[in-house]
């Protein structure tokens, strides 16, 4: 059973440095931890990924919460929670700082206008990111209506995003999709 | 503006979302329109601030915090952040054999679907303020295109936007000279 310094360590390394989003980061704590150390067997890491996609809140963050429970309980959860978060937190006020003492600089200002257009982007394409499971063939309708309501209370009835989400929840508790 | 206040609030974000991003509808709803702490720039940074450093994209909330409120708030954020990854705890205890359940699977996704539809709201105001002229527009449905049809990791796609805006915007000195 690995210590809490050496579930320390390998979510400090391996839970904070990779570029690209969570399941990059899980491939790779999946190598370290499953393939390489052996820490615990396969069928408890894909619950414990199962499970995060049904956490509120960053996926990612969820999971190694949970490898740190079933290695250590408690203290595993915390000290694996706090290392996968520090570092990366630290590293996003270090930026953060940079950024607003860039804004008279004007090659700094071009790079973040170009840069900003990017992120508007990115943000449209989460939404396809987020949707794109469930829109497969036979729930295609049922998807667009749902995303289609959601916007409309949003937008045009000026419902505020929390109760929105409430909303569809329980609609989608009192009409489940009809099994195949 | 207080910082449990703010923690309340970015809570309030994170812990009805199920993904990074998820969460800035109601963080723009409660910051932006709300109480006027943050501005559509700043959030639109804070995205861009997290996806050209690494770890998870929820890590947006820290910076924002930062934004409103210096350190204190970047630590609200943090907290926030972390909090609902708690919760994975009892999940693991008692839900492991529910959450197959057809209804509660059902709301799971019924949410994450009405999430996806809040972000593209969110994404308009945000996009108004972004895309000021040809060449960010032209940015914005290249990166758009980039991310669709390839695997290109967001980093590339951010640094790539900002470099050909930053040569773009020698363009005019080069044909003056």
């Amino acid at each position: 059973m690995p210590s809490l310094k050496q579930i320390a360590h390998v979510f400090t390394r391996y839970g904070n440095l990779t570029f690209g989003g969570g399941s990059a980061t899980i491939a790779v704590l999946h190598q370290e931890l499953i393939e390489r150390r052996k820490w615990l067997p396969e069928e408890q890491f894909v619950m414990s990924f199962a499970l995060s996609r049904l956490t509120p809140g960053t996926n990612l963050l969820a999971f190694c919460t949970s490898i740190g429970w079933q290695l250590q309980r408690f203290a595993g959860a915390t000290v694996a929670l706090l290392a996968a978060s520090i570092p990366c937190a630290v590293i996003v006020i270090l930026v953060t700082v940079a950024f607003s003492q860039m804004q008279s600089n004007s090659i700094a200002q071009a790079a973040i206008h170009g840069a900003v257009a990017a992120a508007v982007s990115i943000t449209v394409n989460t939404c396809w990111t987020l949707a794109k499971p469930h829109y497969k063939y036979g729930s295609r309708l049922r998807v667009a209506f749902i995303a289609v309501i959601a916007f409309a209370l949003h937008v045009a009835a000026g419902l505020p995003a929390v109760q929105v989400l409430l909303i569809a929840a329980v609609a989608g508790f009192l009409m489940p999709e009809r099994q195949q | 503006m207080k910082i449990l206040v703010l923690y309340l609030i970015l809570l309030k974000a994170t812990v009805t979302s199920f993904a990074g991003l998820a969460s800035l509808p109601v963080v723009r709803d409660e910051l932006v329109i709300q109480r006027h702490v943050l501005t559509d720039k700043q959030l639109n940074e804070a995205v861009v601030i997290t996806r050209s450093s690494p770890g998870p994209v929820g890590l947006y909330v820290v910076s924002a915090g930062y934004f409103v409120a210096g350190l204190p708030g970047a630590f609200a954020g943090w907290l926030a952040m972390v909090t609902p990854a708690l919760l994975i705890i009892p999940l693991l205890l008692f839900a492991g054999r529910r959450a197959e359940h057809p209804r509660v699977k059902a709301a799971l996704q019924t949410v994450v679907i009405a999430s996806a539809a809040l972000l593209l709201a969110a994404a308009i105001p945000l996009a108004k303020d972004a895309l000021v002229d040809y060449v960010t527009i032209g940015i914005a449905v290249a990166s758009l295109a980039l991310l669709l049809k390839t695997r290109l990791d967001t980093l590339w796609i951010i640094l790539g936007s900002a470099a050909v805006s930053v040569v773009i915007s020698f363009l005019p000195l080069l044909k003056m000279g």
